[in-house]
C-alpha cells in the first residue's frame, strides 16, 4: 500500500485526541448540590459495567474515526485487479507508466463499417487510453506517418481529436517496434504500447516485434470488413493508359472511367477517354486518343464504395511535338526505312534537333557503333570531348535484350555488340544484354551497343522496331520528361525550368491500403509474439492493468461516515 | 373551570410570592375548604360543654339554632377538649430539604412549611389540638398540641424559627414524639425521606403500635425525579459532603428507575405497616397535596 499524500499520516497523532479529551474532560467537571446522592450511587452501581463498556466503545469508535479520516486524507493506494476506470467508492490509479498509443489513421481506417468510419472507433479507443493516463506517465502518440509524438495527455488528446485518415500506409511492425523500444527506454515501473489499428494484412508486412518488459495490447482485427476496390495505378504510356486495380481479393469487377483535361483548361472541361470494368488484381489498358502537345491531366474514377479515398487516382500525359531528325547515310537501310515510316506517320520530321549516325552530331545525337572498328577510337575521343561518361568498349558476347522501359525490345536477340563502358556506374542505362549496358543515355547523347542491322541484332526484323525507333527519337534522345509517383493526398506537382515544364509528380494513396482484408490472429501473433490480442472490452479492462491500483480514500470516508453514525447512536443511547 | 382566587390550586411558587407563610396558608385553606364544602378532618368524638357568643370567623356549623330560634341571639357551641383529635406534625428540617432543582420553584422546606401551616390551620379550625416538631439530626422545635387561640401563630412562628439543619435523624424525633403523645392521635411526617429507611420504619411502626394514625408525606423536587445537567458534573450531597462525578445523560435512565423503585419501596413498606404514604412534588398545588390527606 502506498499513499498519495504520505505527509498527511502525521495526522494519525490526532487519533490520541479522543483519549486526551476524555481524560481532560474528567478533570474539572462543574460541581452541583444534589441531595438524593444515594439514589445516584445506586443507579451508578447498577450501570457501572454497562457504562464502562460504553465508554470503552466510544473511545475506540472516536479513535478509529480520527484514524480513518487521517488515512483517507493520505489517499491510500492499493493494488487491485478491478477492470474499468474506477470502482465503486474507489478511484482507479496506476503506477507511473510509459505509454505509446499507435493510432493507425492510414487510408484504410476511413472505410465505413456499420455506418461509422473505422477511424472514429480507433480514435475513441485512443482517447480512452490517453484519458486514463496519470500526471506521472510518459506518453507518446504514433500516427500513420510513423512519427512518435511525445506530449502531455491534453496535447496528445488534441492530436487524436485532430487526426484524419491519411493516404499513407502505416507499416505496423516497424511502428510498433519503434514505440516499444521508446517506452522500454523509460525508467518507469510499467511500459505499455496500445496498438489501435484495423490490422490490415498488408499493414503487417514482414518481421516481428517483441520487446521484453513492454506490454503490447493490440486491438483485435474486425470480424467483418467490406469488399473494396481501389485504383492502384494509372500510367499513360506508348500503349495507352494502363490502369491497375487493387482491393479485396476475389471482389467483383467494378466500372471505372478515365477522363483527361486539356492543357491549361479548367477541370470542368475534362472529357471521358475510356470506360471499362476491372476487378482487384487486374490491370487494363485504355487506348488514348490523339492528343495535342502539352501536359494533359487525367483521372481514373471507380464507383463509390465503403472506402472512398482510393476510388480516384490522377495521372498525367505529356504529349510532345514530333522530333526533327537527321539520319546520316551510314545508319543502314533498316533505320532509314523506319524513319521514313515515322515521317509518314508524322511522328518525326526532318530537321536538326537529333542526329543519328556513327559520329557525334552537334546537338542531340544517337550514336551507332562504326562499322569499321578502327574508327572506335575517334568516336570515343569525341564522346570524351563532349563530356559523355560512356564510351564503346571491346566486343561483347551475344545475348537477348532486356529493358524496363522499352517493352518492344525485350527478348530480342543481339548477335554482335560492343560493350558500353561508363565511368559512373550504370546511370543512364535504358536496355541491356546479359546484364551489360546496350543502350545508354547521357545528357543529349544516346549510345547503342549494336548497329541496327540484322547481322548485329534481330531487332530490325522485330515488330517493335518502328516503335523502338519512335521511342528512341521522341523520348530517349530528347530526354523524356520524368513523371514520378508518390504517396500522398491526390494531387499533381509540376517541375519547371524557365518557362518549360520538365517533369511532374503524381500523388495518390498507397495502393496497399485498398485491400481491407484483416490479418488472421495467427498472422498478428507472428508479427507481435508477446502481444495480447483484445477486443474493445478487453482493451478497456487491460489498460494499465499490470500496475492498476485503487485509491481507497472514498471507501475510507464511507467507513468513517459509518463509524460516525455508530458513534452517534452509541453516544445517544441513554439506557 | 378553576377559580382564579383559589390559591390552593395555583402554582406553589407563585402562591408563595403573595406573602408570608400565614397569608399563604390562610388563602390556601380558604380556597381548599370552599372547594370541598366540608371539613375533611373529624375528631374521634365531640362532647358539648358550654355556649359562647358568636364572633365573626366562627364556623356556622357550630351555631346553636335552637337558641337562635327562641331568643334570636347568636351562640356557638363549645366542646370538651379531651374529645378532640390530637395531631402532631413532624417536619424534616435537614439540609437536604433546603434544596430546589429550579430557582423558580420553592425549596422542599419552603413547600413543606406552607403545607404544614395550611394543614395546621385546617386542623385548628375544626378544634383539633395540633402541635409541631421540627428535626434534623436532632429535635429542634417542639410545640405541644393545643387548640387554644394563638396556637396556629405559634406553630407558624415555630416553622419560621427553625433553621435549616444538617443531617437527618427521623427515628430519634419519632421516638421522642411517642413520649409526648399520651393519647392516641394523628402523626404527620413531612420529609424528603433521604434517611435510613429501616430505622425510620421501625419508629413509624412503633407509633402505629401505640395506636396512632400515621401519615408520611414524601416531598420531592421534580429535579430529583429525573436526572439532568451538564455533560459531566460532580454532584455533592449537601448533608454528608460526599460527591460523585457522573454524566447525567448516560445515567438518567438508571437513575429514574432507581427513584421509581425507591418510592415504590417506601409505599409498599408503609402500606405493610398501616402507614399512609403520599408522594408530593414541590410543583404540586397545595390544594392537591391537602386533598391527598382528605
Amino acid at each position: 500500500m502506498t499513499f498519495l499524500h504520505p505527509l498527511a499520516l502525521l495526522g494519525l497523532a490526532a487519533a490520541a485526541i479522543p483519549a486526551l479529551l476524555h481524560l481532560l474532560e474528567r478533570r474539572t467537571p462543574p460541581e452541583a448540590e444534589f441531595p438524593p446522592l444515594r439514589y445516584l450511587r445506586d443507579a451508578e452501581r447498577q450501570s457501572a459495567r454497562r457504562l464502562r463498556l460504553r465508554h470503552l466503545l466510544l473511545l475506540i469508535l472516536r479513535t478509529a474515526l480520527v484514524a480513518v479520516i487521517v488515512l483517507a486524507a493520505a489517499r491510500p493506494i492499493l493494488p487491485t485487479g478491478l477492470g474499468g476506470g474506477s470502482g465503486r467508492g474507489s478511484t482507479a490509479v496506476h503506477a507511473p507508466t510509459a505509454l505509446a498509443v499507435v493510432l493507425d489513421n492510414s487510408l484504410s481506417a476511413s472505410a465505413v463499417v456499420d455506418g461509422r468510419p473505422v477511424l472514429d472507433r480507433l480514435k475513441a479507443l485512443a482517447r480512452a487510453s490517453l484519458a486514463q493516463a496519470a500526471p506521472g506517465d510518459r506518453l507518446w502518440l504514433v500516427l500513420a506517418d510513423g512519427v512518435a509524438r511525445a506530449g502531455s495527455r491534453e496535447a496528445l488528446l488534441a492530436s487524436v481529436d485532430g487526426a484524419t485518415a491519411t493516404p499513407q500506409r502505416l507499416d505496423l511492425v516497424p511502428a510498433v517496434g519503434g514505440a516499444a523500444r521508446l517506452v522500454a527506454a523509460e525508467p518507469l515501473p510499467a511500459r505499455e504500447v496500445h496498438v489501435l489499428s484495423d490490422l490490415q494484412r498488408t499493414a503487417l508486412g514482414a518481421g516481428s516485434v517483441d520487446v521484453p518488459g513492454v506490454a503490447e495490447l493490440v486491438l483485435a482485427p474486425p470480424a467483418r470488413v467490406p469488399a473494396n476496390r481501389g485504383v492502384a495505378a494509372a500510367r499513360a504510356g506508348d500503349g495507352g493508359l494502363t490502369i491497375a486495380v487493387s482491393g479485396t481479393p476475389g471482389a467483383s469487377a467494378a466500372p471505372l472511367v478515365a477522363r483527361v483535361q486539356p492543357p491549361g483548361s479548367a477541370p470542368a472541361r475534362a472529357r471521358e477517354v475510356g470506360r471499362t470494368l476491372a476487378a482487384p488484381g487486374q490491370s487494363v489498358t485504355l487506348p488514348l486518343p490523339p492528343l495535342a502537345p502539352g501536359w494533359w491531366i487525367g483521372e481514373v474514377l471507380l464507383d463509390a464504395d465503403e472506402l472512398r479515398g482510393d476510388d480516384r487516382r490522377l495521372f498525367v500525359v505529356r504529349v510532345a511535338a514530333p522530333a526533327s531528325v537527321t539520319a546520316e547515310a551510314d545508319v543502314g537501310p533498316f533505320l532509314s526505312a523506319a524513319l521514313a515510316v515515322l515521317r509518314v506517320a508524322r511522328r518525326v520530321v526532318v530537321g536538326g534537333e537529333i542526329a543519328i549516325g556513327e559520329r557525334l552530331g552537334a546537338a542531340r545525337s544517337i550514336v551507332l557503333p562504326p562499322g569499321d572498328p578502327a574508327l572506335l577510337g575517334q568516336v570515343n575521343r569525341a564522346l570524351a570531348a563532349r563530356g559523355v561518361r560512356w564510351h564503346f568498349g571491346p566486343p561483347g558476347p551475344p545475348g537477348t535484350l532486356a529493358s524496363a522501359d522499352l517493352a518492344m525490345v525485350r527478348g530480342v536477340q543481339v548477335n554482335r555488340r560492343y560493350r558500353l563502358e561508363g565511368t559512373e556506374g550504370d546511370s543512364g542505362v535504358v536496355a541491356s544484354v546479359n546484364g551489360e549496358p546496350w543502350l545508354v543515355r547521357d545528357g543529349g547523347v544516346v549510345l547503342l551497343g549494336s548497329r541496327l542491322d540484322t547481322t548485329w541484332t534481330a531487332l530490325p526484323g522485330a515488330p517493335g522496331f518502328v516503335p523502338f525507333v519512335d521511342a528512341l527519337a521522341n523520348r530517349i534522345a530528347r530526354g523524356e520528361a520524368p513523371v514520378a509517383e508518390a504517396v500522398g493526398a491526390p494531387r499533381l506537382q509540376f517541375f519547371t525550368r524557365g518557362a518549360d515544364t520538365v517533369g511532374a509528380t503524381v500523388f495518390g494513396p498507397d495502393p496497399r491500403e485498398s485491400d481491407l482484408t484483416p490479418a488472421t490472429p495467427d498472422e498478428v501473433r507472428r508479427a507481435f509474439p508477446g502481444a495480447r490480442l483484445l477486443d474493445e472490452a478487453g482493451l478497456a479492462a487491460e489498460r494499465f492493468a499490470a500496475t492498476r491500483r485503487a485509491d481507497v480514500s472514498g471507501l475510507l470516508l464511507g467507513f468513517a461516515l459509518l463509524l460516525a453514525a455508530i458513534e452517534l447512536a452509541v453516544a445517544s443511547m441513554s439506557r | 373551570m378553576v377559580d382564579s382566587r383559589r390559591l390552593d390550586l395555583l402554582d406553589p411558587a407563585e402562591v408563595a410570592r403573595l406573602g408570608g407563610i400565614e397569608i399563604v396558608a390562610q388563602g390556601v385553606v380558604e380556597g381548599f375548604l370552599a372547594g370541598i364544602h366540608r371539613s375533611p378532618f373529624r375528631g374521634f368524638s365531640v362532647e358539648f360543654t358550654e355556649h359562647r357568643a358568636y364572633q365573626p370567623g366562627d364556623e356556622l356549623r357550630y351555631l346553636d339554632w335552637k337558641i337562635l330560634a327562641r331568643a334570636d341571639r347568636l351562640f356557638v357551641k363549645q366542646f370538651e377538649e379531651e374529645t378532640n383529635l390530637r395531631a402532631m406534625i413532624l417536619l424534616d428540617a435537614s439540609r437536604s430539604m433546603a434544596w430546589r432543582g429550579d430557582p423558580a420553584r420553592l425549596t422542599k422546606r419552603g413547600y413543606a412549611d406552607r403545607l404544614v401551616a395550611a394543614l395546621a390551620l385546617i386542623l385548628l379550625r375544626q378544634r383539633d389540638a395540633t402541635g409541631l416538631m421540627t428535626f434534623d439530626e436532632a429535635v429542634r422545635q417542639v410545640i405541644p398540641a393545643r387548640v387554644k387561640a394563638g396556637q396556629w401563630t405559634r406553630l407558624v412562628r415555630g416553622l419560621i424559627d427553625t433553621p435549616d439543619g444538617l443531617g437527618t435523624a427521623a427515628e430519634t424525633a419519632l421516638r421522642q414524639l411517642a413520649g409526648l403523645l399520651a393519647r392516641r392521635g394523628l402523626v404527620v411526617l413531612v420529609s424528603d425521606l433521604l434517611l435510613d429507611r429501616g430505622l425510620a420504619l421501625t419508629a413509624l411502626r412503633y407509633l402505629r403500635h401505640r395506636g396512632h394514625q400515621v401519615i408520611v408525606l414524601h416531598v420531592m423536587d421534580p429535579a430529583e425525579l429525573e436526572l439532568a445537567g451538564p455533560p459531566e458534573v460532580r454532584f455533592r450531597d449537601p448533608e454528608s459532603a460526599a460527591s460523585v462525578v457522573v454524566r447525567p445523560r448516560e445515567l438518567a435512565g438508571a437513575y429514574a428507575a432507581t427513584v421509581r423503585r425507591e418510592i415504590a419501596g417506601w409505599r409498599a413498606a408503609c402500606r405493610r405497616h398501616g402507614v399512609a404514604y403520599h408522594h408530593i412534588r414541590t410543583d404540586m398545588p397545595f390544594g392537591m397535596a391537602l386533598r391527598l390527606l382528605a
